[in-house]
């Protein structure tokens, strides 16, 4: 039952919760008790313009981060002393300059990539010893700073009007309180994010609130409450193979509900509230123990004759599967239509990735984050960037030191496909020369497959009068496909090759002039992607918005584009479609 | 008069006032034989940043000055004790305070709710004598505990806040106020909510802080209660009446104050009428 515990990346993850509970605790009762919760959580939403600051200029993100939270808690004291503001207000408007300026720099200044959003969305699994150190510090901090000034903490929520005749003149105490916060909201970011950072921070301490009546009880019954419930998810989540992350979150909001609900209760029901809580308790560990052991499974399995290899994103990983056939168990980190970036693995993911041998990755920053998970599941695999062998490669549109020089999008040319087929083909030889003949057989049927996409491809296309081949799509994600296809691309919505940076009112203006005096059919909205910003281009210019495109991931199951090659003959379609007007269309046999 | 110190039950609750105090009443000379104020104002006016809420307030408060502040709900008196408080600055005239202030503010839900002990409570008096960077000690809990002791709740010291009564409460913040060393207690509806014998026995401590030289104000809209006070100061928007009730509350001066029609109750011997609010005035919750 405790198996979870012997995984080095579990072991490292229980040492950081638990040194976050005490500090997260702690602070979460002043939270709880100042009535500051929207600070907390405003306060690491807010490093996002520092994140970006951070890539653009190439410093440590947690500096940026930290830096951020600072002028944050700075500007929400400063105005909390002119005037008597409640902080929930000044919160807000802090937040949303933060927010502002970070969406700014991100789509003009610095043209971010794709990696940025990945920090303000943590992952307990892939904890460094450094997020461990910072952790520690920002405990001891909170530690300190309570023990302190928590009178005056007290004082000061307990009689603000009274504030200046008790002696609570200098503002030094209150603005200790928000930076604290801000620091234990930063350092746990790299563990559960800024959005669930209140999973630790606010609703135990909200839970404990409702049996305490004395501010020690109440603080050591709460560090107790986040310790107990962080490790109960740590271990729920290696169970069921679920985000740890956000199982701590639906965690602690079920335990909250329970303790309100029993709170409600008259009292003869309540006597047995002990009891109800032993099966609430029994009814995890049934969850637990029932559900498939992902980390036992994948350790088993390490042992079998397979060579584990671990692929990035989906298209890759149906690469991989094809060429490897049976010699190779293949996982695959990104599930389809899922946006990169606001990934977090599951247990699953990082025990794969300890066990493989081989890692393919996207490379050109698209998935910077699987660097990361490499490391810090311990694992000694070779790790293959694709993009570095491959025959055609096209200028990348972000800025900034931690921007990417090529586009990372080179999938969507089918020669770069077959490139990848062969360096997948190699790398599995070198580590399996036993399987040799199968690996080349299988990579050969597939180049074959590859050449018949290519050819269909192109006829269809050609069958489009030169001048309607003009493509406008969601983000910068088909500049290979139109290369490689004789398309020309008029623009994109989402003038970068990231998809959280914000087109501009002049942007979109000048888009739409450019769709009307080209005479341009169609734009495509992204199957990961909100069609609504091309829906409105399309109403405002009259094309079509109606076909949409892969152009990160394949289609879930279900859909028509599960595999490299039906997703590739499934864009072909809708561009034929939508650049004809739906007259034409493009069906690819023999895939 | 030399420096004072005051002495409750073996508790010293003031420090040496000063004497050089400009009296406001004295045209420019200063008389030497009487106290100097605790406080004085003159032709206050406080508001939150727009039109002011309070105008033309004048009045002082000596050592041992007991004083009724009377007046409709939203006629000011908060916005006056918050202004004496050092919470809101004054947006003209003069405000002049010689003393340390304390206040007993209302206890409503949210402080009810407090997680703080009897002891806690009185402990927020030390923290203005400690710099900000310094938790109270042992010897700021011994003080704590023997102000719980001088206002006969020692027992009680544990006890959380919320749970206690009402007048208890009430004790426990006037506590407080000794352990900060307060000369001048502003009081908010003090009574509200309290039973006749614990409302007799709240004022007795304050009857006795008042014979040890602290100014007491006691916001409130009971115009019978301000009758045992030595001074009354009558407030709506502006400034009605400030002097001993008995010749200040008349019913020209109530109705000024309260706007509405006053039932008036002949009383006994040639003293001020006894004077009743229409009921609806009582209705303050």
């Amino acid at each position: 039952m405790l198996e979870p515990f012997t995984l080095p990346f579990v072991q490292r993850a229980l040492i950081e919760v638990l040194i976050l509970a005490v500090g997260a605790g702690l602070l979460g009762t002043w939270i709880v008790l100042r009535g500051i919760a929207f600070y907390a959580h405003g306060v690491g939403t807010a490093s996002f313009p520092g994140l970006v600051l951070a890539e653009g200029l190439g410093f440590a993100a947690a500096l940026g981060a930290l830096g951020t939270a600072g002028i944050f808690a700075i500007g929400v004291t400063a105005l909390h002393g002119r005037r008597r503001t409640g902080y929930d207000s000044l919160t807000a408007l802090v937040l949303v300059g933060c927010l502002a300026i970070g969406v700014i720099l991100a789509s003009d200044v610095f043209r971010s990539g794709a990696s940025i959003e990945t920090l303000l969305f943590g992952s307990l699994l892939l904890i460094s010893w450094q997020d461990v150190a910072i952790a520690a510090a920002a405990t001891v901090c909170a530690v300190a700073g309570s023990l302190v000034l928590g009178h005056r903490w007290m004082a000061a929520g307990f009689d603000p009007e009274s504030a200046t005749a008790l002696g609570l003149r200098s503002k030094v105490p209150e603005f200790v309180l928000l930076a604290l916060i801000a620091l234990a909201t930063v350092s746990a970011l790299s563990a559960v994010g800024a959005l669930l950072a209140t999973a630790l921070f606010v609703v135990p301490a909200a839970t404990t609130r409702l049996w305490t009546s004395r501010m020690r009880s109440w603080q050591i019954s709460t560090v107790a409450l986040v310790a107990v419930e962080a490790t109960a998810g740590l271990w729920l989540s290696v169970k069921t193979d679920a985000p740890p992350g956000a199982t701590i979150g639906v965690l602690a909001g079920v335990v909250f509900a329970a303790a309100a609900l029993t709170r409600a209760l008259p009292n003869q029901l309540r006597r047995h509230a002990p009891v109800a809580a032993s099966l609430a308790l029994l009814a995890i560990v049934g969850i637990g123990c029932g559900s498939s052991d992902a980390g036992s499974n994948a350790a088993a399995s390490g042992s079998a004759a397979p060579i584990v290899v671990v692929a990035a994103t989906t298209q890759i990983g149906d690469l991989v599967t094809v060429v490897g056939g049976s010699e190779v168990k293949a996982s695959t980190i990104l599930k389809p239509n899922s946006d990169p970036h606001d990934y977090e693995p599951r247990p699953s993911d990082v025990q794969a990735t300890a066990d493989a041998k081989l890692v393919f990755v996207n490379g050109d920053n698209l998935d910077a984050w699987m660097e990361k998970i490499v490391n810090e599941s311990g694992s000694d695999a070779k790790t293959i960037d694709l993009s570095l062998g491959l025959p055609v490669k096209l200028p990348g549109e972000s800025e900034g030191a931690g921007a990417s020089k090529f586009d990372p999008h080179w999938w969507h040319d089918p020669t770069n496909a077959e490139a990848a087929v062969l360096e997948i083909r190699d790398s599995l030889v070198a580590v399996d020369p036993s399987a040799k003949s199968s690996f080349d057989a299988n990579a050969d049927a597939y180049l074959r497959k590859l050449a018949v996409l290519k050819a269909s491809i192109t006829a269809c296309i050609e069958k489009i009068p030169s001048a309607d081949r003009k493509l406008v799509t969601d983000h910068d994600a088909f500049n290979y496909f139109a290369t490689a296809f004789g398309i020309e691309l008029i623009g994109a919505i989402i003038p970068s090759q990231a998809t959280q940076a914000a087109p501009s009112a002049g942007d979109l203006a000048q888009l739409s002039k450019l769709i009307e005096s080209e005479n341009v059919k169609a734009v495509f909205p992204e199957s990961s992607l909100s069609p609504k910003l091309a829906d409105a281009i399309a109403q405002q210019t009259g094309a079509t918005s109606k076909y949409t495109l892969y152009a990160d991931t394949l289609g879930a199951a279900g859909s028509t584009a599960t595999t490299y090659l039906t997703m590739m003959a499934a864009n072909a379609d809708a561009v034929v479609r939508g650049l004809s007007g739906g007259r034409q269309s493009c069906s690819i046999a023999g895939l | 008069m030399g420096a004072r110190a005051v002495r409750l039950r073996g508790f010293e609750v003031a420090r040496g006032a000063r004497e050089s105090v400009e009296k406001p009443t004295g045209g420019g000379a200063s008389v030497a034989t009487e106290p100097a104020p605790l406080a004085f104002t003159r032709d206050l006016s406080v508001g939150y940043g727009g039109p002011a809420v309070i105008v033309d307030v004048t009045f002082n408060i000596s050592p041992g000055d007991r004083i009724g502040l009377l007046g409709p709900n939203g006629g000011g008196k908060s916005t006056l004790l918050r202004a004496l408080l050092g919470d809101l600055a004054p947006s003209g005239g003069v405000i002049n305070i010689d003393a340390s202030v304390a206040a007993l503010p209302q206890t409503e839900r949210s402080r009810l709710d407090y997680p703080v002990s009897a002891l806690d409570v009185a402990l927020m008096g030390t923290l203005s004598r400690l710099p900000w960077w310094r938790r109270p000690g042992r010897a700021e809990r011994r003080q704590a505990l023997d102000a719980l002791a001088t206002v006969g709740l020692g027992d009680l010291a544990l006890r959380t806040f919320g749970e206690l009564s009402g007048g208890q409460r009430q004790r426990v913040l006037i506590a407080r106020a000794l352990v900060q060393d307060a000369r001048l207690l502003l009081l908010d509806e003090p009574f509200s909510g309290l039973d006749a014998q614990t409302s007799e026995r709240l004022m007795t401590l304050l009857d006795e802080l008042a014979s040890q030289g602290c100014g007491v104000i006691v916001a409130t809209h009971d115009v019978e209660q301000v009758q045992r006070w030595d001074l009354v100061l009558c407030l709506n928007h502006h400034q009605i009446a400030f002097g001993p009730p008995a010749t200040t509350l008349t019913s020209k001066v109530l109705e000024a104050t309260y706007g509405g029609s006053i039932v008036t109750v002949p009383g006994d011997g040639d003293g001020p009428s006894r004077v009743i609010l229409p009921p609806h005035h009582h209705d303050h919750g």
